[in-house]
């Protein structure tokens, strides 16, 4: 009967796969992103370079000197003008005439004392770029004073820099970027299981309020019919994270450093590199995924097939939703103490493991066995769910009236 | 005959839905090769028995044969199964959900997709075939859904109420296609409750009423022998003589007045009383009863629907025409 079950996998992904829905969420997306990055790159190449080019005429002597390579990283090229009576109607005319020059900026003792410069320019820069050479003028400003006092300024206007050591137990301590990266990571693997297991739910719930199921339930075992469509969806899902990983991988190898390379404002490639997950977290990710899919889609599978409407499905599914939100709520105290043994006992529970166990991994708490177990244990758990649900699912899915009661499913997965 | 005769074998069938019985007891025989007509008012189990067959449901008591074998091993390739409420996958293309209906029947993809296009091209759907199911109208769904039920060729068609919700023109389609099947050996199974259709296509009948069967003959045959209980006279004069011990109701028909008569009623005495009450009878004529009319007679007071019409049947055959 494998043919059956083949049958409906492939059904599901190809309608799945073709629908409007998938196209644009899973390559319209990324493209959006790449274009939102790739777009002002763009523009800013074929737009003037020479407008970038700036003259710094420094009547005091001491900020050029400053100034100079604050420009350069805030995307400017720019040189110096000795200072004369005549030098801004002599850039003036230059900037006018000539193409490779797009303005020039005045300093004076004023500048010094104030941060306060003019700025004489062919075209308005951006907001960005504005801002930028505003905080270069009065940070060199305030470096070439406080120079003097023996003030290591640089790093100062850095904001400082502040060693983090955590105090725990087991003496190794996480920091930022992996906070990061736990928390956005198990947000997502929150969202991908939930719209993949619902949309098992609402496929569930279409074929039994369409009838349909009655023609295809006379073809096939009802268990074949619920493995064929959580395969099939969790195929879908599959595919649409493959697509996203290999865009994001394609736009961060490619996109960002031709991106920074032309916004150089914008940051340097070793800033993002700190929030790039490893190729071995979206291997757990993916594992996670798979895992939580499996238990997940089953419920709802039972829940879509034990209702008769929408409505009610959106009342039904909440005892199992309550199964994503609570380890949801517990992601923020967890990832901040990944190794009290509250996070290490709920992160073991096999419908908590997918997201709160993942944070852990994420984190660089997780010992290697403890994420071995939580895998062992969600397997069983998918044995278990497929047990308890593929009965609920084999006579809800025919049964019309009422939605039934605990005691009521309860007879169902008995005597199924 | 032998089990194995039978397309369709039931033996003492029963289903309960809580304390109300649907199906009671229900012995039914489909020879092979036969129309098969399952008549009965709305409410009176025929889905539930159709549901039964095509293990939807499954008997509280009893058993269900199909060609002398347990249902569940041969009912996937060797049956075809258009249910009562229609159900499609609205965003597959037509050609796609006949190709997947046939593919959960063992009909390779291929296969399914030279009979798919035949048949749409037969039912004049062809140019439909890379349409949406839910750009079609609902009569087409409808086409677009039986095609799936006979993609695999079945040797057993069981259609619940396969005439509802069709015009007068696919009507005449489908029952040419129905003879169609017919003539080729497959057996078919309806449930209807239009009684015109029925008693033009069927070779046997089964009334169902009230979850009992109340009727399970070969058609013709029940013609000749219920020929006596149906009475056409066309009088001038007094009607208060029509009515008598004898006379079940009575119905114009066609300028004529229909007698419809008690088992073993004497129709004598009615035209003896005609005659006394002096009314000039220039036709007195026993007929053979339409099969609507058989099926007044039995399905009787248990016939649901919208009993006490303005010509005074008692029982008339609800439902949704």
């Amino acid at each position: 009967m494998m043919a059956n079950v083949w049958a409906v996998i492939r059904r599901e992904y190809l309608q799945r796969v073709r629908s409007k829905w998938f196209i644009f969420s899973t390559i319209g997306a990324p493209l959006l992103l790449a274009g939102a990055m790739i777009l002002p790159t763009y523009f800013t190449s074929k737009g003037q370079e020479a407008d970038r080019t700036i003259a710094v005429v420094d009547s005091t002597g001491v900020l050029a000197d400053n100034l100079l390579p604050r420009l350069e990283e805030a995307g400017f090229t720019a040189h110096t003008v000795p200072w004369t009576p005549d030098v801004s109607a002599e850039l003036t005319q230059q900037a006018l005439d000539g193409e490779d020059l797009g303005g020039f900026v005045l300093l004076n003792a004023e500048t010094l004392r104030s941060g306060h410069a003019a700025l004489y320019v062919k075209s308005s820069p951006g907001l960005t770029r504005r801002l930028a050479l505003k905080s270069a003028v009065a940070q060199s400003a305030l470096e070439a004073q406080l120079t003097a006092m023996n003030v290591d300024v640089g790093a100062l206007l850095k904001g400082g820099d502040l060693d983090v050591q955590l105090l725990t137990a087991e003496g190794g301590g996480f920091e930022n970027p992996r906070f990061l990266t736990a928390y956005m990571g198990s947000i997502l693997l929150y969202m991908v299981i939930l719209i993949y297991s619902v949309a098992v739910m609402r496929a569930t719930l279409e074929e039994k309020t369409s009838r349909i199921v009655e023609i295809v339930i006379s073809s096939m075992k009802p268990w074949h019919l619920m493995l064929g469509k959580i395969l099939g969806v969790g195929a879908v899902g599959l595919t649409q994270m493959a697509v996203w990983f290999l865009s994001g991988a394609i736009m961060m190898l490619v996109g960002l450093p031709a991106m920074l390379a032309a916004r150089p404002e914008m940051g340097t490639m070793d800033q993002f590199q700190e929030f790039l997950p490893g190729l071995g977290l979206l291997g757990l990710f993916i594992s996670f995924f798979v895992f939580g899919y499996f238990m997940f889609s089953g419920l709802y599978a039972a829940v879509g097939a034990m209702c008769n409407s929408d409505e009610e499905a959106q009342q039904a599914q909440f005892p199992v939703m309550l199964f994503i939100i609570i380890p949801f709520i517990f992601v923020m105290p967890i990832i901040q103490s990944p190794t009290s043994s509250m996070a290490v006992g709920l992160s073991l529970v096999p419908l908590f493991s997918p997201i709160l166990m993942f944070a852990r991994a994420a984190a660089g708490a997780a010992p290697a066995w403890q994420v071995g177990l939580s895998f062992v244990l969600m397997a069983l758990a998918v044995v278990a769910v497929a047990w308890v649900a593929g009965r609920i699912y084999k006579v809800g899915i025919l049964m019309a009236g009422k939605r039934p009661t605990l005691p009521e499913l309860w007879r169902w997965v008995r005597e199924a | 005959m032998t089990d194995g005769g039978f397309a369709v074998r039931l033996e003492g069938v029963t289903k309960r839905f809580g304390k109300h019985t649907a199906v009671g007891g229900l012995d039914l025989e489909v020879p092979r090769g036969v129309i098969y007509g399952l008549l009965g008012p709305n409410g009176s189990g025929k889905t539930t028995t159709i549901r039964m067959i095509m293990g939807i449901l499954h008997p509280d008591e009893g058993r269900v044969r199909l060609f002398g074998a347990d249902a569940d091993d041969v009912r996937r390739t060797k049956v075809g199964y258009l249910p009562e409420e229609r159900g499609v996958y609205k965003k597959m293309k037509c050609l796609d959900l006949v190709l997947f209906l046939g593919e959960i029947r063992g009909v390779p993809r291929a296969e399914g997709r030279r009979r798919g296009m035949a048949w749409l091209e037969r039912l004049g759907l062809g140019d439909w075939a890379d349409k949406k199911v839910e750009d079609l109208s609902k009569g087409m769904q409808q086409k677009v859904q039986f095609i799936g039920t006979v993609i695999h060729e079945p040797e057993l068609l069981i259609l619940d109420e396969p005439f509802s919700g069709l015009d007068p023109i696919n009507q005449d389609v489908l029952e040419e296609i129905v003879l169609d099947f017919h003539a080729k050996g497959t057996t078919i199974l309806f449930s209807t409750h239009l009684m015109d259709q029925a008693e033009r296509l069927c070779q046997r009948v089964c009334l169902i009423s009230k979850a009992k069967k109340v009727l399970d003959a070969d058609l013709k045959e029940l013609k000749a022998a219920e020929r006596r209980g149906l009475v056409a006279v066309e009088f001038d004069g007094p009607d208060r003589w029509l009515q008598g011990p004898e006379v079940r109701s009575v119905e114009k028909v066609n300028g004529a007045t229909h007698l419809l008569l008690h088992d073993g009623a004497d129709h004598q005495a009615i035209l003896r009383r005609g005659v006394d009450a002096g009314a000039n009878i220039y036709r007195f004529d026993l007929v053979e009863p339409r099969l609507h009319e058989i099926f007044v007679r039995h399905a009787g007071d248990g016939a649901t629907g919208d009993a006490g019409t303005p010509t005074g049947v008692p029982g008339t055959i609800g439902g949704g025409r």
